[in-house]
């Protein structure tokens, strides 16, 4: 089940994304599929995403997903009449619905003071020179990280299996603290440290651990076989979870096990309808030869 | 989807639109109920999204023990989410948020 979060959280969780772009001029140096291939990765605040429609199941708009429920429309207008280049950046995306930004612009909404407006101005789409414009409109749509990885909530999850570390403490004692310091160095991650007052050999972060069994290698250099035992615990992981910005990393999870329950009720209750045996002829035919 | 042979004990069912994140769980969930005799399953050709579950029991009706490992598996889902939450919560309440740092925490709160 670890894994199927995880791979739910990299291609099930549903995001909003640019999905369709209308130019009507373009007279910048990138070509209109360049562009609204730049337009689809920015990321946009998704919060909404688990509440809305995907297009293609949206009753409302007659499946050209163009309705409320189902999408939320951007303007662009930039030309440069200066001498100066002029970045377009998504901050100059209007959105139709104050919930539903690139996420850099509600992030430096968010911050009120320190924000250095030169320092970030936005995710850069095109840059400009005198005469050129660039005037569009843009449709963005719910979708999932499965059908183009846009739509990706995280950038990376990965799970690991929590660590149990025990420390033999009889064989520690017998160790001289230069041997603890040397064997606590060994770690190429800070797993363990020394208490200064009793020089006692501590776990300060078990999560720490990346299983390179490397003190384990060296209590046996030292000729201390077995004075630690580091094993995982099958029944529990510890997942790390990057996101995009798009959907808050602890609602990434949330919305992952959403995603898995109705899974499951999808299967469960359709479970009945045994459909033409057609669709499934290959199988029909290899049971019923035998 | 099921095909089986007049047998109630042994099926296959046959999933659309499902992959390795569905099937893999439910074949470790049915792997640990005590009726299940064997279970499986297999993408017949990675360009199809179709998984193959393949249930035997020890005697129970296979559908019934899919629909048993299904349950379970929306009961862990309900766990790890309170748990989830809870833990959240106690978290939050240690560590309450920080204005200045770049954190999840600097995201649009006002909407």
């Amino acid at each position: 089940m670890a894994n199927a979060l995880r791979r739910i959280m990299l291609s099930e969780v549903p995001t909003i994304a640019i999905d369709l772009v209308e130019i009507e001029v373009n007279s910048t140096v990138l070509n209109d599929e360049f562009i609204a291939h730049r337009l689809g990765l920015i990321p946009l605040v998704s919060d909404r995403a688990m509440d809305m429609r995907f297009s293609r199941d949206c009753d409302a708009c007659d499946g050209d997903g163009q309705c409320v429920h189902c999408s939320v429309e951007f303007q662009l207008s930039v030309r440069c009449d200066e001498d100066q280049t002029v970045d377009v950046t998504s901050a100059d995306l209007i959105s139709s619905d104050p919930m539903v930004v690139p996420v850099d612009v509600a992030l430096a909404a968010a911050r009120t003071e320190g924000f250095d407006s030169a320092e970030n101005k936005g995710i850069i789409i095109v840059k400009l020179r005198r005469g050129q414009e660039l005037r569009l409109r843009a449709i963005a749509r719910k979708g999932i990280g499965k059908d183009h990885a846009k739509w990706s909530p995280a950038a990376t999850v990965t799970y690991m299996y929590e660590p149990d570390i025990y420390i033999n403490e009889d064989m520690m004692g017998s160790l001289t603290l230069e041997e603890k310091i040397s064997w606590v160095e060994s770690s190429p991650t800070k797993v363990f440290d020394i208490d200064p007052d009793t020089h006692q050999v501590k776990v300060v972060d078990a999560e720490a651990y990346t299983y390179d069994d490397e003190v384990i290698k060296k209590a046996e250099a030292m000729g201390k076989p077995g004075l630690v035992e580091i094993t995982g615990r099958e029944d529990s992981f510890i997942f790390t979870v990057e996101s995009t910005g798009a959907v808050k990393a602890s609602q990434i999870v949330i919305n992952a096990i959403e995603v898995l329950k109705q899974k499951l009720d999808a299967v469960r209750l359709s479970e009945d309808t045994v459909e033409a045996d057609e669709q499934f002829g290959e199988l029909g035919a290899h049971m019923r030869g035998g | 989807m099921e095909h089986g042979t007049k047998d109630v004990k042994s099926s296959t069912f046959c999933l659309t639109d499902e992959d390795h994140t569905l099937a893999n769980a439910v074949r470790f969930t049915l792997n640990q109920d005590p009726r299940v005799d064997f279970c499986g399953y297999s993408i017949p050709h990675p360009s199809d999204a179709q998984v193959n579950i393949r249930v035997q029991t020890t005697g129970a009706h296979a559908g019934e023990v899919l629909k048993d490992a299904l349950q379970s598996l929306t009961a862990m889902c309900q766990h790890v989410r309170s748990t989830f939450d809870g833990a959240v919560e106690e978290y939050q309440l240690e560590n309450p948020p920080v204005e200045s740092m770049e954190t999840e925490e600097c995201l649009p709160k006002k909407r």
